[in-house]
């Protein structure tokens, strides 16, 4: 038991040998909420920018009215997209958590706390990642949808083999840009009991009222989570550009057969490739 | 001979702005058809609406004698992958290898194999002279081998029509060239063509018929020699003049 007299250092060696555990515990359940919030999002904000993003007049010129129900439903539909993405980027999300969480037991619905904090985070991060996709949507030059259009595919065909994969890979810095916020701000669920690294250190820093020594010691592992997120997701970009290089392929005879071009000699290899 | 596509009255209009005014035109099957027409002149927008990327305000765009606005028994992918085009910005799907660009509509349009597709593909790149490149992303070629592989994407769906927008425009003058002679390849083995173009040279050489919009309308077609080389209307006389 340290004394009044205990250094800095000797209190967060003390509080990392008494409550270790209880970070440890903390941190995995941040992660996970953070996580399978994150990615539950990415997953509602891709369903919601690709609805909102397809066109309520149907390309053909073909009238009839099953069209015109299916036009005036999608506009249905894409208006309340519309509210649901004001309604969670317009509120916090500790607001969003004890609204939703109390809310539900008014009608009965007695949720778990783990249940609860990835469900509020999924939606939360839903309506900004539907914005951030539609951004990446849009950040596909249109010739391309033409193009595929053009050779007869269809708008969903179109939307996952061509839009949403160049989509994706454009808006990764953004998407990694909510991951790192949901880490931290999953922080604020303390106020619905989530166990997770906030809560813990609530609990630790009131038993001995140290409350500098252990939020430090939270800081430091929110700091390390936040880095080697940023670090995996920079490896994940690269990765998805694939190489800088690419090989033209020629016959066995021929001795310009397999040149790696690169944008170094790309040039040089032409004028031979040509000659 | 029986019309593969023909156009009937086709009118088209961007909010008060008229665009087409009733355009009466057909090309027969191995037909070269170019159009030619100052900027503005509804040349593009033709095009587009015998694609269904813009949707006619009124008229009829008959193929094979059967209205792609009206009948019913018409499948539009089906449409889509027998009349290709090709477009002035190249538009190659950027996420793919010059290969995969060529596979992709054959495997989820036509539902074709996957080993299909890539023999396919392999010879129309061939053809093109891009088999070299097969592993190249689209953003690694110069702007020349891009439409070449437009090219090869568009064929690759076995196509009877193909309508280019403006092929050339975009390129640096030394690589129109290359373009031109893999189109005027493809002309020479009875692919129906619909070119705009401002290539007057190519459309001299390889077409069966010029048309020349003005205004929203065709104010002049016939062959290639009377169409550029004896004009009749003023408006052609001076376009002319001033491709020179």
């Amino acid at each position: 038991m340290p004394t009044a007299s205990t250094s800095f250092f000797g209190w967060v060696a003390f509080l990392l040998q008494k409550y270790g555990m209880l970070f440890l515990r903390g941190t995995g359940m941040t992660l996970l909420v953070a996580l399978t919030g994150t990615a539950f999002g990415f997953i509602i904000g891709l369903l919601v920018a690709i609805v909102r993003a397809t066109s309520p007049v149907p390309t053909l010129a073909r009238k009839s009215f099953a069209a015109a129900v299916r036009c005036a439903l999608l506009k249905a539909i894409q208006l309340l997209l519309a509210a649901y993405i004001q309604v969670f980027r317009g509120t916090p999300m500790i607001v969003q958590a004890v609204v939703i969480y109390y809310g539900a037991q008014y009608a009965g619905v007695y949720m778990d706390t783990t249940f609860a904090a990835i469900f509020i985070i999924s939606i939360n991060t839903g309506a900004y990642m539907a914005e951030i996709i539609r951004g990446g949507i849009f950040s596909v030059d249109k010739g391309q949808f033409e193009a595929a259009h053009a050779i007869g595919m269809t708008h969903w065909q179109t939307m996952t083999t061509v839009v949403l994969p160049q989509a994706i890979r454009n808006i990764l810095p953004s998407v990694g840009n909510e991951l790192i916020v949901n880490i931290k701000d999953s922080s604020v669920l303390n106020v619905i009991s989530v166990s997770e690294l906030f809560f813990q250190a609530k609990s630790a820093a009131g038993a001995y009222y140290r409350y500098f020594e252990v939020y430090f010691i939270i800081a430091v592992i929110y700091l390390i989570l936040t880095l080697t997120v940023s670090r995996i997701l920079r490896f994940i970009e690269l990765k998805m550009d694939g190489p800088d290089n690419y090989v033209i392929h020629g016959s066995q005879s021929d001795s310009r057969a397999e040149i790696v071009v690169s944008r170094e000699n790309a040039e040089e290899v032409e004028k031979r490739w040509n000659q | 001979m029986e019309p593969v596509i023909q156009v009937r009255g086709l009118h088209k209009a961007f909010g008060t702005h008229e665009v087409l005014k009733g355009i009466d035109f057909a090309a027969g099957k191995g037909e070269v058809v170019c159009i030619i027409g100052s900027s503005g002149s509804g040349k593009s927008t033709l095009l587009r609406c015998i694609n269904l990327l813009e949707t006619p305000d009124g008229g009829a765009i008959l193929y094979h004698g059967k209205d792609i606005l009206t009948d019913a028994t018409i499948n539009m992918p089906q449409y889509h992958a027998k009349v290709g085009m090709v477009f002035q910005q190249f538009n190659l799907f950027g996420n793919m290898t010059v290969l995969e660009n060529c596979m992709t509509g054959q495997m989820k349009v036509l539902g074709r194999s996957r080993e299909e597709s890539m023999e396919n593909a392999m010879k129309y790149l061939r053809k093109v002279g891009m088999e070299a490149y097969v592993s190249a992303k689209p953003r690694q070629l110069s702007g020349g081998q891009k439409q070449r592989v437009a090219i090869a994407r568009s064929l690759a769906m076995d196509p009877e029509v193909i309508l280019f927008d403006e092929p050339t425009s975009a390129l640096d003058p030394e690589m129109v060239g290359e373009v031109l002679s893999v189109m005027q390849k493809l002309a020479q083995e009875g692919l129906t063509m619909l070119v705009v173009t401002h290539e007057m040279g190519f459309a001299r050489a390889v077409a069966d018929k010029v048309v020349f919009m003005d205004q929203g309308v065709i104010a002049e077609e016939g062959a290639p020699e009377e169409v550029l080389g004896s004009p009749k209307h003023e408006r052609l006389q001076s376009f002319l003049r001033s491709m020179l």
